[in-house]
Formats: C-alpha cells, sequence, structure tokens
C-alpha cells in the first residue's frame, strides 16, 4: 500500500499537482473487476472479526469482562439477602423455644419472692469451712471475691455494644488475674421476671448459696472498666460491715437523691444479712404493673428521679431510706476512692493524670474504676453523643491497657490507638523486669490462711 | 511546504518513518496494556483491579460476592432526630488514632529475623526466680501444674456484625473453664510484633509471656474460636511430665506422611522452659510478613501433602519443622490424640444430643469433646470457608452444650441446644448446701488449695 501512494506521489510530483493523477487513480479503482471488490470486502470483514474477536478475548485476560455476570448478580443478590436474614434472626430476642409461652407478669397482689427462706445460713456456711478446709474462705489473708458481671444473651443492638463488652471483659480478667479474683460472666436470665438490670438480685443469691467458700460478691456492671490496675480494696475497712457501695450520706439522707448511691458496683458479704437484705430488695423488681407501680413510688420519694420503672438502684436508696435503722449499721458507704467513678469527670483528664500521679492511688487522681453510666452501648441510643462515649470508653480501657503492658514493656500509641510500641527493649535477662514491674508482687502478703 | 523545504525524498522517506513509527507505537502500546493485564504491572496494578476501583467508586459493596460467604451489614435508612446518640450509624474508624509517631523501627531486611535476643540460660534463670520467690510457686499441687491460656482477638471490631458477640461467648465459655480449673487467662489484644501479624502474631506474645511469668509452668494457646465443650475434664498432667509440647495430632501422619493436617496449632500446651524458647526461635523464620512469608509458603505447600497454595501459616511450619528435625525435637513432643485437645467441629456438632444421651462429660475424647475448635468459620471476618449459617448456628450449639454444664451446677440448663433461655432444671432448696451438683463442678478436687501443714 505504501508503494501504491509512493508512486502516486511519485506522480504527482512530476506532473506538477495536476488533477490527472487522481482522476487516474480513482479511474483505476473503478476498472478494478467486480468479483475483486467483493473479495476485498470479504478480506476487510475477516479482519476485522478476527480483530475483534482477539480484542475480546485479550479483554477478558486482562479485565475479566464476562458475559455470563448477570446470572452471577442474581445469585449473589439471593446469597446477601440469605445471610441478612441470618443475621437478622440472630440478633433478635425470638428463640425457639418461645413458641407456646405467653408472657405472663406477676399481679399487683402477689409478692414475688427469691427463694424458699434460708434463716441459718450464717451456721450452716461456718459448718461447711469447717468440714472443707481445702475451700477457705481467706486465701493469704484476702478475702476470697468473687466478681460478677454480665450481659444478655442476645448481640447487641449495634456490632459495637459487642466490641466494647468484649473490651470491658478483658479489662476485667486484666484487674482480677493480678489480684486473684474469680470472674462468673452471666449470660443467662435465670428469672424472667427480674430481667434486665434487676436480673444481678437472683444471680447473687444464687451464687452465695453454691460457693460458700467465697467471702464477697462484688457486682460490676458492664460499662464500668477498671482504671487503676495495682489498687486493692482495703477489705480490712469492712471488717465490721457486709454492703459496700460507693455514695454520700448526705446524698442518701439529707437530699434523698436518687443518684445518691451506686450499684453499678458493689459488694455483699455472703452472710444471712445479705439474704435478708436481697429478699427485701426484690419485691419491686418484678416485671409489669409491679415494677411499674414501684417506679411511681421511687419518683414521688426520691430527689430528682425521672419518671421510669422500678431500677434496682432507686429500690435499695429507697429501702435503705425507709428501713434506716435495719439496714443502715451494716451498710458502709464507700467515697475515699472511686469503687464507681463517673466517667464524665475523669476521662477528659487521663494525660494529666499520667503526667502527675501513679496508679494505686484509687481516688480522683487515679480512679479506681470508670464507670460509663448512660453510655448504653450495647443498645440503640444513649444519653449521650456516641463519639464522646466511645471515644472515652477507648481511652479508659487503653489508659487501663497501658498499666497492664508495662510489666510486657509495651503501651499504647496514644489513648484512642489500638495499635502498641515498644518502650522496653528485649534484654537477655527479663527477670529483673519482672520483679520491678509485676503489678502483683506489689502485694506481697503472707501464706497464712484464716477462718 | 515540507516538500519544498525538505524534497520530496526526504519527505516520502519522512512519511514512511512516520507510518513506521506509529504503528511501532501501537503494537508497544498493545503489548504493554496485554502484559499489564496478564503478568501485572506491581503498584501500577492490573485492569483488573482498575475496574475494581471504578465500580467501588460507584458502588458501596465489594465485588468478591461469592456463593455461602458474604457478611454484610444491611445499610439502616432510617434517619432519626438524634444521630449523635444513635450508635448503628457511628463509624469507629473515626475516634481510632495513632499518636506517638507511627513509624515502626524498620528492620534491617539482610539481617536475619529473630524473635529476641538469643536466651541460653532460661532455665537456671528460672529456677533461681523461683527458689527466691516462694509465693509464686510454679506447680499449685504436685500433680497441678501453674497454667495460663492465652488467647486474643484484634483490637478493632470484627467485620462481622456479629462478630464480636461470638468472641464475647468465647470467653466467656473459656472464662468458665479456667475459674473450673484454677487456670488464669491472658486475652490478648495487642499486636506485639507488627511483622508476624496474622496467624504467626502469637509467637513474640506467647515468649513475651513464658520471659515475664516465669511462675507460669504450661502456657496455653487457644484460638478465639476454640470453645470448651466438656467442664469436667482436667488435662492429665503427669503424662506430660517428660514433655514440652502437647499439640493434637498423630505421629504417622507428621512423620511418615508429612500432611500439614497432621496437628492443630489452635490448641496446645508449651513449657515454660529453654527448650520452648529455642522451638520458638526455629519455629519463627518463616514467619514474617511480605515476601519471606510467601516463598516460604511455596516451599511448605511443596513439601506437606494436601497443603493449598498459601503464605506461610504457623501450623504447616510446625508440620514442617517437626518432620524435618525429628531428632532435634520430637523426643519432647507430645502428639496427643486420646482426647481432644483441639476437636474438629465438622465431626462432632452434630452428635451433641447422642452424646447427652449415652455419655456424660468427663471423658474429653470422641464421646464427650474437650475442644470443639471451629476452624475455618472466621466468625470475626466477612469470608469464612463454611456457610455462614452452619457456622453461627453450631457455635451456638457448641457454647450451650458448654455452658449447659456451668448452669447445671446452679440448678439451670439451656431449654434446647438451639436456645439462649434457659429453665430451672432443680428447686430451689431451704438447705442449699445439702443440695450436691450432679457433676460435682462446684467444688472439684481439681481446685482444692493445698493447705500448709503448719
Amino acid at each position: 500500500m505504501g508503494q501504491e501512494n509512493n508512486l502516486a506521489q511519485k506522480r504527482t510530483t512530476s506532473t506538477g499537482g495536476l488533477p490527472t493523477t487522481t482522476i487516474t487513480s480513482s479511474s483505476r479503482n473503478r476498472t478494478l473487476p467486480r468479483g475483486r471488490q467483493i473479495q476485498k470486502t470479504f478480506n476487510n470483514i475477516k479482519i476485522t472479526i478476527l480483530c475483534g474477536f482477539v480484542t475480546i478475548l485479550v479483554l477478558r485476560g486482562t479485565i475479566g469482562v464476562n458475559l455470563g455476570s448477570s446470572q452471577n448478580d442474581a445469585v449473589n443478590q439471593n446469597v446477601i439477602e440469605e445471610t441478612n436474614r441470618i443475621l437478622a434472626e440472630i440478633r433478635s430476642d425470638s428463640d425457639p423455644s418461645d413458641r407456646n409461652q405467653t408472657e405472663t407478669f406477676l399481679s399487683l397482689n402477689e409478692t414475688y419472692a427469691l427463694g424458699p427462706k434460708i434463716r441459718n445460713w450464717d451456721t450452716e456456711r461456718k459448718k461447711w469451712l469447717t468440714d472443707n478446709p481445702e475451700y477457705p474462705n481467706f486465701v493469704r489473708g484476702k478475702p476470697r471475691i468473687l466478681l460478677l458481671t454480665g450481659s444478655p444473651p442476645k448481640p447487641c443492638d449495634n456490632p459495637i455494644g459487642d466490641h466494647y463488652l468484649l473490651k470491658s471483659i478483658k479489662n476485667k480478667i486484666d484487674y482480677c488475674r493480678l489480684h486473684g479474683i474469680e470472674i462468673v460472666y452471666n449470660m443467662a436470665h435465670l428469672d424472667m421476671e427480674l430481667a434486665g438490670y434487676w436480673a444481678k438480685l437472683p444471680m447473687i443469691r444464687r451464687l452465695m448459696l453454691s460457693h460458700p467458700e467465697v467471702e464477697w460478691i462484688w457486682w460490676m456492671d458492664s460499662d464500668a472498666f477498671f482504671t487503676d490496675m495495682v489498687f486493692e480494696l482495703p477489705m480490712n475497712k469492712y471488717n465490721d460491715y457486709n454492703l459496700v457501695l460507693h455514695g454520700y450520706p448526705d446524698l442518701l439522707f439529707e437530699q434523698n437523691s436518687w443518684i445518691a448511691v451506686n450499684t453499678g458496683s458493689f459488694l455483699f458479704r455472703n452472710c444471712q444479712w445479705s439474704l435478708d437484705l436481697l429478699d427485701a430488695w426484690a419485691p419491686m423488681g418484678p416485671k409489669g404493673p409491679i415494677r411499674e407501680e414501684a417506679g411511681k413510688i421511687l419518683t414521688a420519694n426520691l430527689k430528682g428521679r425521672p419518671a421510669f420503672e422500678a431500677d434496682d438502684q432507686s429500690a435499695l436508696i429507697y429501702l435503705l431510706l425507709s428501713k434506716k435503722d435495719k439496714w443502715m449499721e451494716k451498710v458502709f458507704l464507700e467515697n475515699s476512692f472511686y469503687l464507681h467513678g463517673y466517667w464524665a469527670g475523669l476521662v477528659d483528664r487521663y494525660e494529666e493524670m499520667m503526667e502527675k500521679y501513679h496508679p494505686g492511688l484509687g481516688d480522683e487522681r487515679w480512679p479506681f474504676v470508670t464507670h460509663f453510666v448512660g453510655c448504653k452501648p450495647c443498645g440503640s441510643y444513649g444519653d449521650y453523643p456516641v463519639e464522646r462515649c466511645l471515644s472515652s470508653m477507648e481511652r479508659a480501657f487503653n489508659f487501663a491497657d497501658n498499666q497492664v503492658l508495662k510489666l510486657y514493656g509495651f503501651r499504647h500509641r496514644g489513648l484512642l490507638s489500638p495499635k502498641i510500641k515498644r518502650i522496653r527493649n528485649e534484654t537477655v535477662t527479663p527477670l529483673e523486669f519482672v520483679d520491678q514491674f509485676d503489678i502483683r508482687r506489689q502485694h506481697t502478703s503472707s501464706v497464712e490462711s484464716r477462718n | 511546504m515540507l516538500e519544498r523545504c525538505l524534497g520530496s525524498r526526504r519527505l516520502r522517506q519522512m512519511q514512511r518513518a512516520c507510518r513506521r513509527g506509529s504503528l511501532t507505537f501501537l503494537c508497544l502500546f498493545l503489548t504493554v496494556i496485554v502484559l499489564r493485564g496478564t503478568i501485572g504491572a506491581g503498584k501500577f496494578g492490573t485492569p483488573e483491579q482498575d475496574l475494581n476501583e471504578i465500580r467501588q467508586q460507584f458502588y458501596s459493596r465489594g465485588r468478591r460476592v461469592e456463593p455461602h460467604r458474604v457478611l454484610e451489614e444491611v445499610q439502616s435508612t432510617e434517619t432519626n432526630n438524634n444521630n449523635n446518640n444513635n450508635y448503628a450509624t457511628f463509624d469507629i474508624s473515626k475516634i481510632l488514632k495513632d499518636e506517638e509517631g507511627g513509624d515502626d523501627e524498620k528492620r534491617d531486611p539482610n539481617i536475619p529475623y529473630t524473635l529476641g535476643p538469643k536466651i541460653s540460660d532460661w532455665d537456671e534463670q528460672r529456677s533461681e526466680w523461683l527458689k527466691n520467690n516462694p509465693d509464686y510457686p510454679n506447680f499449685i499441687r504436685p500433680n497441678k501444674p501453674r497454667v495460663l491460656l492465652v488467647t486474643g482477638s484484634s483490637p478493632k471490631p470484627c467485620e462481622n456484625p456479629v462478630g464480636d458477640h461470638y468472641l464475647l461467648k468465647s470467653i466467656k465459655n473459656k472464662i468458665d473453664y479456667c475459674r473450673l480449673h484454677g487456670i488464669e487467662i491472658f486475652y490478648n489484644m495487642a499486636l506485639l510484633d507488627a511483622e508476624m501479624a496474622g496467624f504467626w502474631a502469637k509467637l513474640p506474645l506467647i515468649r513475651k509471656l513464658l520471659l515475664s511469668h516465669p511462675e507460669v509452668e504450661f502456657l496455653w494457646w487457644m484460638d478465639s474460636d476454640a470453645m470448651f465443650t466438656d467442664m469436667a475434664f482436667e488435662v492429665p498432667w503427669e503424662r506430660y511430665k517428660d514433655h514440652n509440647f502437647v499439640m493434637h495430632g498423630w505421629n504417622e501422619m507428621i512423620y511418615d506422611e508429612k500432611n500439614w493436617i497432621g496437628l492443630n496449632t489452635g490448641s496446645f500446651l508449651l513449657r515454660n522452659c529453654q527448650w520452648s524458647l529455642d522451638i520458638l526461635d526455629a519455629w519463627a523464620p518463616m514467619g514474617p510478613k511480605g515476601k519471606i512469608r510467601d516463598e516460604a509458603g511455596k516451599v511448605l505447600t511443596r513439601e506437606l501433602k494436601n497443603r493449598p497454595v498459601f503464605e506461610a501459616d504457623d501450623q504447616s511450619a510446625m508440620v514442617y519443622l517437626l518432620a524435618t528435625g525429628k531428632e532435634q525435637w520430637g523426643g519432647k513432643v507430645y502428639l496427643e490424640n486420646h482426647y481432644y485437645l483441639h476437636g474438629y467441629w465438622g465431626i462432632l456438632v452434630d452428635r451433641y444430643e447422642e452424646m447427652i444421651e449415652n455419655y456424660h462429660p468427663g471423658f474429653g475424647d470422641h464421646r464427650w469433646p474437650l475442644v470443639t475448635h471451629f476452624v475455618g468459620c472466621k466468625p470475626c471476618g466477612k469470608f469464612g470457608d463454611y456457610p455462614v449459617e452452619r457456622c453461627l448456628k453450631q457455635m451456638d450449639r457448641a457454647y450451650n452444650f458448654g455452658d449447659n454444664q456451668i448452669l447445671q451446677m446452679y440448678g439451670f440448663t439451656h431449654k434446647s441446644l438451639a436456645s439462649r433461655r434457659v429453665k430451672r432444671v432443680r428447686n430451689e432448696s431451704s438447705n442449699p448446701l445439702d443440695v450436691k451438683d450432679e457433676l460435682g463442678l462446684l467444688h472439684p478436687a481439681f481446685k482444692a488449695i493445698k493447705l500448709p501443714t503448719s
């Protein structure tokens, strides 16, 4: 083809651009026989088809353009719908065993009992302890404590809630490992009537009665985080008491405030007195008309309480106020350290605390427990903005985790960072750091056991 | 005009050269495109990636959807007044941020990877420490070593919306077993070494824990997707008094067949001693992310039976290490198969009802497995090797199967293996101490405290 052009151009140049050349070339075309024209057309078409075919092959190989994609999409859509259905089923509250049951509530006339009345628990327990010396209630001079916490059996309304439940239990596992405390994580509603925040009552009673070797049961909410890993409860202070609550006497007795004490973190001694208190506490709990009516009474009698159904904290305050002489003698209102620390005033000061103070104080300088009341990460809505709640919980978790990681030579890269960085190089004599940094060994105690 | 400048012949030559040049460029261009499509051009990507990127720009969903493998959240379309307080619409990555210098010290690639400086006298150091610290003995009772159960998960929320819930149930299950058996738990959420990410993350963690806790005699690693299903079974510690590494597996499958699933590193026991530090050092080299791991993966696929093609994993690396170093390591490795230190879930979960009918807890073996391990389910990720429904429903069943043994201590049981609800099976009594639980788990012998003889 190039040569033809050259020839044509040669002629053009030689004849000085006379139009004869073009006429000549076009006349040359017209003089081509018809057959050859058709042949040429066929050739062109063949080449076009071949090139098109090769292009499609190449494209399919590189980009992966699949002409059967429409079918795939339909299948994928089905799969997506199916998995969404499975997830929705898992996250709903329905249960395969619910088929034949209708929910019945206790009427206002009936009284609720946690169980058959027990009157001689102290003697029974003492006898059991004497008969079973291999299960003492004091280990190495410290009373045996059982930490009880829990969460509902179904997934949280949103995934981030479960993630923070997981971080919360890891936080508790760390503290309890360092201090020799056992954990029971409850995910069962032992009593459907006492569901919700009341669910702790039947569980506390059940654990007391099944584990006589446990001296104290420590209930802790799932939204409370340990932030002082070194601080240990001064159990000797409570030798004459049976219930340790964080609270303020003036708020309780003078103002009758519904937040005078906090039942998110408290200790119950395993004794008859506690069983009696639980029996006196429970009646406001049963779901339905009882809880609603009780809620009204509590709102009327306690300062600042909004109108909603009876909750365990308000009910306990009401009980302690109305039967003060019976119960208050054995109740210790602790406020020298943060057995429960309301999070809003604490979380922004973590950096300041790290700079000025050290773990082991437990009070406003280095809070023992940071409790995220009102955040409700497991539900759909909290009382506070989500970003504030979650970033604060992350900070509290990392603040505590730094204290655990110190032994291993790491810390978080910032209180909002899930990543860690090394603060101490690896060495061939790691035990010198173990002696220095292991929190457990900072509380040396004698090996004697005491009944 | 050009003709006059250059002359006709020159012009013709130029035109010819131009034509040839453009043809050459066209062919070159096509070649580059085809090669990019087939071989790929490194960071310039491949056309497939380009297409994916373009697609992702238009859709929020990814393209990789295959049967039974996708788990995605239905985007909620409701708008609420207090969006600020609504957890469902929140994106956690908004709040997580790294400060304090994000640069890791880059390891010099010419120096081979090590877990840490070589320690050669760990046994002496440790026994000295134990002597100086009688309050922290490594044996709680004559045949009961101090054990630390180590497990963990990522510090970021799971991609799967119910993944964290299953992690929570799994750790509760482990808390229950360990409380009954006097075992301590360490739940790890930190990546100690960025190079050993993924399944290799356990190696630096295990080494760090062994060196930081000299009082621990045995470290029990357990995957987060493994659950205890026999709460009454106590590991026979005295069987391993001459061994340092206990895994579930079969000798023939490792030493004769070199089968990549001849053992399982999802649940194993490692003694705290010099030998263990040495085997960790020998195990680690295939782990570092990137070229080393990929190359090692090819070696492992070639050398081991039935191994698919993927990067090196810790389990295959251990099979290879034992198969090629039997004289060096085999003497202290115990491959246990008389009970399910690791029990593959596929063959166990359908038989739970049969087990309940015919047997009782305490066997630990095929009659009542100690551990049911959901290998391949990956509940925390988006993609697993098995159908989602089967995995999650069976994990619920395994959890309830184990939980029933705990609840029966308190007089309750799940209404069925699929149900979250519990029902009472033993009435409350006014003499609670006279009531004994059937399995004797409330005050088992393996939890009793050895009294001082004074």
